[in-house]
C-alpha cells in the first residue's frame, strides 16, 4: 500500500501554464478524483505522477521516495487510458502478460498472475482474442486487467469510460469501485463527469485552469463549495452577489440587491467585502402567500416539468431571476406571485476565487 | 523518456550525415563549379568567373531550350490533368468492384522502369514501328510519331499519369458526397456542380499534381533521350552533353538555372493558384 | 445525359488502355519469333529469353541490380526508418525545416542530384571507379521513400500504445522492439518495396555513376536501345517486371495477411 504525496507541482508547455501549483495528499488505499472541465489540468497532472510528463517545479513522492528523476516503467504504476492503448498486435493473453515478462516474472508465475486476473474482471476464456474482436466494455475490462496484473503501488485512470455509452458506465462505475476497495490499491482517477466522481471517490480534487479550488467529499463539493466556479461547475446553483455586512462563528449575512441573505462560510471574510451567497435549487422553499416570514417577493416566469422534479425560474423584484425545484407536483402555477425563502443553513458563502 | 529524449538526436544523425555528405555538399559544389573557368584540358581551369551563368541565361541556343523544356513540361501537365480527373474522380467514387483491379492498373506504371515504358512506345511510334505497319497496311501514309514533341508528350504524359492520379484521387475522396447532393438540392445541375463544388475543392489536388508533374517534367532526361533521339533538346538532354564534352563548370550553370527557373515558375504557380483558393474559401 | 455519360465512361477506358499500352507491347515483342516486330505478331517463342540468360553482359548488369537493389533497400531503410521516429516523436521546432531536408532528394531532379554526385566524386578523388559512389546515390534517392512511407505509419501508431508499455515496465529499447517497431512493420516494408524499385529501376543515377564494367540493368537497356533494337532487351524488361512484380507479391504476403487488419 502507498501513499502519494503531490507538492507544488508546475507544468508548462511553453507559454501555456497547465498546471500552477498542485498540492494533494493520497492515502494509502484511497480514491481520489481529479474533476475540472476540460483543459484545467487534470491529464497533466495524472501524466506528471506517471512519469509521460516532466514537472517544470514541485515534488512528487510515492511513501515519502520522490519519484520525478524515474523514468514510467521504474515507477511501478498501473495506468489505464482514455482510448484504452490495448496492444493491436497482441491476445488478450499477450496484452496482460506484458506487464509481468517486462518484469522478469516466469512463464509458469505468469500464467497463474493473468489466470487469476482474468477471473477478476470476468473475462475468463477471452484468452486468445484480439483486442479487435471485443466490445468496448471488455476492452475496458482488459486495460483494468492489465494496469493491476503487475500488482502496482499506484493505479490511474484517465477518463476510463468516456468511450462507453451510458448504461455500461454505470455498472463499470460500481464495478471498478468495487474492485479498487477489494484490492485496495490507492487510486487516482481523472473524470470531467461530477456524477463518476461523487459515485466513486473518497475524495474529490476540483481543479480549474491548472489549480485546485477544492478538495472533499461529494457532500462537500456540493453543499459547501469554495468558490463561484466549483459551484458552477458542479450541479445548478444560485448566485447571489453583495457584501460582507456582519456576522460571526460560521454565520454571515451578506447584503444583497434583493435584501440581506444569512448563510453559512468555512472562513471568516471581512465585513465589507464582496462575497457571493450560493444556494442550490432544490433547497429553495416556496411560499404560496408573499408575505410569509423571512420570504422575499418573486414572481412565477416559467415552469418545467422533468419527471421527478419540477423546475421554475423565479423573478425577483430587483429584476434577478432564481432557478428553483420542487417536488413533481408542486402546485405553482406561471405568473404566480409567491413568497420565496432562502434557508440560512442551505446557503453558503463562496469566494471568487482560490484565496 | 529521459533515456531516449537523451539518445534522440542518435536517430536523425545518420539521414543528417547521408544528406549532408552526398547531398547538400555536391549541390553546393555545382553551385562552386558553374563559377569555375572553362577548361579543354581538366575538369575546369584556375580562377572564377560568371561568364558561364550569363551564357546560359543570354545564349539564343541555351535560351530557346530553355523556354522549349518548360513549354513541354506545361503542356505535358495540362495533358496529364485532363487525362487524370475523370480518372481519379472515378476511382474516388466507384462502388465497382472492379475498383482495387483498376486502382491497381493506375499504379502498374510505376512498378515498370522508365526505360521500359520508354522501349515500349519505341516499339509503337518507330517509324516501321507497329502503329506505321498498321497505316501500311490500310494503305494510309506513314505517320512521323517518334523523333519529335509528339512522341516525347505521348510517352511522359503516360509516365506522370499516376503522379496525378493519386493527389487528384487523394483531394476528390475527401470531398464529401453530400455537399454534392446538397448542391443538387439547391437546383445546381451537374456541370454547376462540377464547376462550383468539385473543382474549387479538389483544388489542393490538383495543385499538388501539377506542381509535382511540372518538377518531374522539367527533370526528364530519358524519355525525351530516347525517343526525342537528338531532334528534341531539353535542357536535361543539353546539360548530360555538356558534361560528355567536358564542359563541367558551363554544365553546371546550366542545371542551377533549370532549377532556379522550374522553381520561379512553380513558385508562382503556387502564389496564383493559392490566390483562387483563397478567393474560394 | 446519357452521351455525356458515354463519353465519360469512353475517356476512361481509354485512359486505362493508354496505361497498359507500352508494357503489354513489350511483353508481346519478347515473346515474338522474329527480330522485327510485326503487325499482327507472328509466332511464339521463348528464344529471346533464352538469349537474354546466355547474355553474359545482361546477366552480369541483372546481378549487378539486384545486389545493388537489396544493398540499397537495407541501408536506407537503416536509415530512414530512425529518421521518420525522430520526425514524427521527437524532433521540436525545426520539425518542417527537417521533412525538407529528408525529402530534399525527392523535390530535386533526380539528373541534377546525379551531376552532383558525379562532380562531387571526381573532386574527392573517387570518379566512377567504385561501385559504392553507385550505392551511395541509390540510397540518397530511396531514402525520402522509406522516411515517408514509415512516418505515416507511424501518424496512425497511438503514442499511448508506447506510453502503456513503459507504464507496465518496459524500458525505451523494449517498448520500442515489442511495441512500436511490430506496428510500424507495415510502412517499414512498404517503404522497402517503394526502396526497391526505385533503385531495382533507377536511371537517372546510374546513368552517370556507373563505372567501367558495372552497369546496372535498365543502363544496359537503355544503351541497347539508344544504338538499335534487339529484342533481347523487351525479354530483359519482362524479368525485370517480374522481378518487381514478385517484390509486391512478397510483401502483401509479408504484411497483407496479419498485420494490415488491425
Ligand atoms: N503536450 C502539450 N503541449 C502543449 N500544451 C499542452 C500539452 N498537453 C496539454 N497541454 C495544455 O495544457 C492544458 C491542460 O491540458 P490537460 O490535457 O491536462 O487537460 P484536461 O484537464 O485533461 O482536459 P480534458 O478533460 O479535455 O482531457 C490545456 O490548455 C492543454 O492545451
Ligand atoms: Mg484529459
Amino acid at each position: 500500500m502507498t501513499q502519494l504525496r503531490i507538492a507544488g507541482l508546475e507544468k508548462r508547455f511553453g507559454e501555456v501554464a497547465a498546471v500552477r501549483g498542485v498540492d494533494l495528499e493520497v492515502a494509502e488505499g484511497e480514491l481520489v478524483s481529479l474533476l475540472g472541465p476540460s483543459g484545467c489540468g487534470k491529464t497533466t497532472t495524472l501524466r506528471c505522477v506517471a512519469g509521460f510528463e516532466q514537472p517544470s517545479g514541485g515534488r512528487i513522492a510515492f511513501d515519502g521516495t520522490d519519484v520525478v528523476p524515474l523514468p514510467p516503467e521504474k515507477r511501478d504504476i498501473g495506468m489505464v487510458f482514455q482510448n484504452y492503448a490495448l496492444f493491436p498486435h497482441m491476445t488478450v493473453r499477450e496484452n496482460l502478460g506484458f506487464g509481468p515478462e517486462m518484469r522478469g516474472i516466469g512463464a509458469a508465475a505468469r500464467a497463474k498472475k493473468v489466470a487469476d486476473v482474468l477471473a477478476m474482471v470476468q473475462l475468463v476464456g477471452y484468452e486468445e482474442r484480439y483486442p479487435r474482436q471485443l466490445s468496448g466494455g471488455q476492452q475496458q475490462r482488459v486495460a483494468l486487467a492489465r494496469a493491476l496484473v503487475i500488482e502496482p503501488k499506484l493505479l490511474l485512470l484517465d477518463e476510463p469510460l468516456a468511450n462507453l455509452d451510458a448504461k455500461l458506465r454505470d455498472e463499470m462505475r460500481f464495478f471498478i469501485r468495487s474492485l479498487q476497495r477489494r484490492v485496495g490499491i490507492t487510486t487516482l482517477y481523472v473524470t470531467h463527469d461530477q456524477a463518476e466522481a461523487m459515485v466513486m471517490s473518497d475524495r474529490i480534487v476540483v481543479m480549474f485552469e491548472g489549480r485546485i479550488h477544492q478538495i472533499g467529499s461529494a457532500e462537500d463539493v456540493y453543499d459547501r463549495p469554495a468558490t463561484r466556479a466549483v459551484s458552477n461547475f458542479i450541479g445548478q446553483s444560485n448566485l447571489l452577489d453583495g457584501r460582507v455586512a456582519g456576522g460571526g462563528n460560521g454565520r454571515w449575512r451578506i447584503d444583497t440587491a434583493m435584501g440581506p441573505v444569512s448563510c453559512g462560510s468555512g472562513f471568516a471574510p471581512a465585513v465589507g467585502d464582496r462575497a457571493s451567497a450560493m444556494i442550490r435549487p432544490e433547497a429553495i422553499e416556496l411560499h404560496a402567500n408573499k408575505t410569509d416570514a423571512g420570504c422575499f417577493p418573486g414572481r412565477i416566469e416559467s415552469r418545467y416539468f422533468l419527471g421527478n422534479l419540477a423546475e421554475f425560474r423565479v423573478r425577483m423584484s430587483d429584476g434577478s431571476l432564481l432557478i428553483v425545484q420542487q417536488p413533481a407536483h408542486a402546485a405553482h402555477a406561471v405568473g404566480a406571485e409567491i413568497g420565496v425563502r432562502l434557508p440560512a443553513e442551505r446557503a453558503w458563502l463562496v469566494r471568487e476565487d482560490v484565496a | 523518456m529521459s533515456g531516449i529524449a537523451r539518445a534522440k538526436w542518435l536517430l536523425a544523425a545518420p539521414v543528417g550525415a547521408m544528406v549532408f555528405g552526398f547531398f547538400m555538399v555536391p549541390y553546393l559544389n555545382i553551385v562552386v563549379m558553374s563559377l569555375r573557368q572553362p577548361s579543354t584540358t581538366q575538369a575546369y581551369g584556375p580562377g572564377f568567373t560568371t561568364d558561364n551563368f550569363v551564357k546560359a541565361a543570354t545564349d539564343p541556343l541555351y535560351v530557346v531550350t530553355l523556354l522549349d523544356t518548360l513549354r513541354l513540361a506545361a503542356m505535358i501537365t495540362l495533358i496529364t490533368l485532363a487525362l487524370a480527373y475523370p480518372v481519379a474522380f472515378h476511382l474516388a467514387r466507384t462502388e465497382s468492384r472492379w475498383r482495387g483491379v483498376l486502382y491497381g492498373l493506375v499504379l502498374s506504371p510505376l512498378l515498370v522502369g522508365v526505360v521500359i515504358r520508354t522501349f515500349g512506345w519505341i516499339i509503337l511510334l518507330a517509324n516501321n514501328g507497329l502503329i506505321n505497319q498498321a497505316m501500311r497496311q490500310l494503305d494510309l501514309p506513314r505517320l512521323q510519331l517518334m523523333y519529335n514533341e509528339f512522341g516525347v508528350v505521348l510517352a511522359l504524359v503516360h509516365i506522370f499519369l499516376p503522379f496525378m492520379v493519386l493527389p487528384l484521387m487523394g483531394a476528390i475522396q475527401g470531398i464529401d458526397p453530400r455537399l454534392e447532393e446538397a448542391a443538387r438540392s439547391l437546383g445546381a445541375d451537374k456541370r454547376r456542380v462540377f464547376l462550383r463544388v468539385l473543382l474549387p475543392l479538389s483544388m489542393p489536388g490538383i495543385q499538388s499534381g501539377c506542381i509535382l508533374v511540372f518538377v518531374l517534367a522539367c527533370g526528364a532526361y530519358v524519355t525525351p533521350l530516347l525517343l526525342g533521339a537528338g531532334r528534341v533538346h531539353t535542357t536535361t538532354t543539353v546539360v548530360v552533353h555538356q558534361l560528355e564534352l567536358f564542359l563541367w563548370p558551363f554544365g553546371a550553370a546550366l542545371a542551377l538555372v533549370l532549377s532556379l527557373v522550374g522553381l520561379m515558375v512553380v513558385w508562382l504557380y503556387a502564389r496564383l493558384s493559392g490566390r483562387v483558393l483563397r478567393g474560394q474559401s | 445525359m446519357k452521351l455525356w455519360r458515354g463519353l465519360f465512361g469512353g475517356l476512361i477506358g481509354a485512359v486505362y488502355v493508354f496505361l497498359m499500352l507500352p508494357i503489354a507491347i513489350v511483353v508481346m515483342a519478347s515473346f515474338n519469333s522474329t527480330r522485327a516486330l510485326r503487325f499482327p505478331p507472328e509466332g511464339f517463342s521463348l528464344r529471346w529469353y533464352v538469349a537474354f540468360f546466355e547474355s553474359e553482359p545482361f546477366m552480369e548488369s541483372f546481378r549487378l541490380s539486384l545486389v545493388l537493389g537489396v544493398a540499397a533497400t537495407v541501408a536506407s531503410v537503416l536509415i530512414g526508418t530512425p529518421a521518420a521516429l525522430y520526425y514524427v516523436r521527437f524532433a521540436g521546432r525545426w520539425r518542417e525545416a527537417f521533412r525538407l531536408y529528408v525529402l530534399a532528394p525527392l523535390l530535386l531532379p533526380e539528373i541534377l542530384t546525379a551531376i552532383a554526385l558525379l562532380f562531387f566524386y571526381y573532386q574527392i578523388g573517387i570518379g566512377t571507379k567504385s561501385v559504392a559512389g553507385l550505392f551511395i546515390g541509390h540510397v540518397v534517392v530511396c531514402i525520402p521513400f522509406v522516411f515517408l512511407q514509415v512516418t505515416a505509419s507511424l501518424y496512425n501508431l497511438s503514442p499511448s500504445l508506447e506510453e502503456a508499455a513503459r507504464s507496465l515496465g518496459a524500458s525505451p529499447w523494449m517498448t520500442f522492439l515489442r511495441i512500436t517497431l511490430p506496428l510500424i512493420k507495415p510502412g517499414v516494408i512498404n517503404g522497402a518495396l517503394f526502396a526497391f524499385i526505385i533503385s531495382f529501376d533507377n536511371v537517372s543515377i546510374s546513368l552517370l555513376l556507373k563505372g567501367i564494367g558495372s552497369t546496372p540493368l535498365p543502363m544496359q537497356l537503355f544503351d541497347y536501345l539508344r544504338w538499335g533494337f534487339d529484342p533481347t532487351t523487351a525479354a530483359a524488361s519482362v524479368v525485370s517486371i517480374l522481378m518487381t512484380l514478385g517484390a509486391v507479391v512478397l510483401v502483401d504476403r509479408l504484411v497483407g495477411l496479419r498485420a494490415m487488419r488491425f
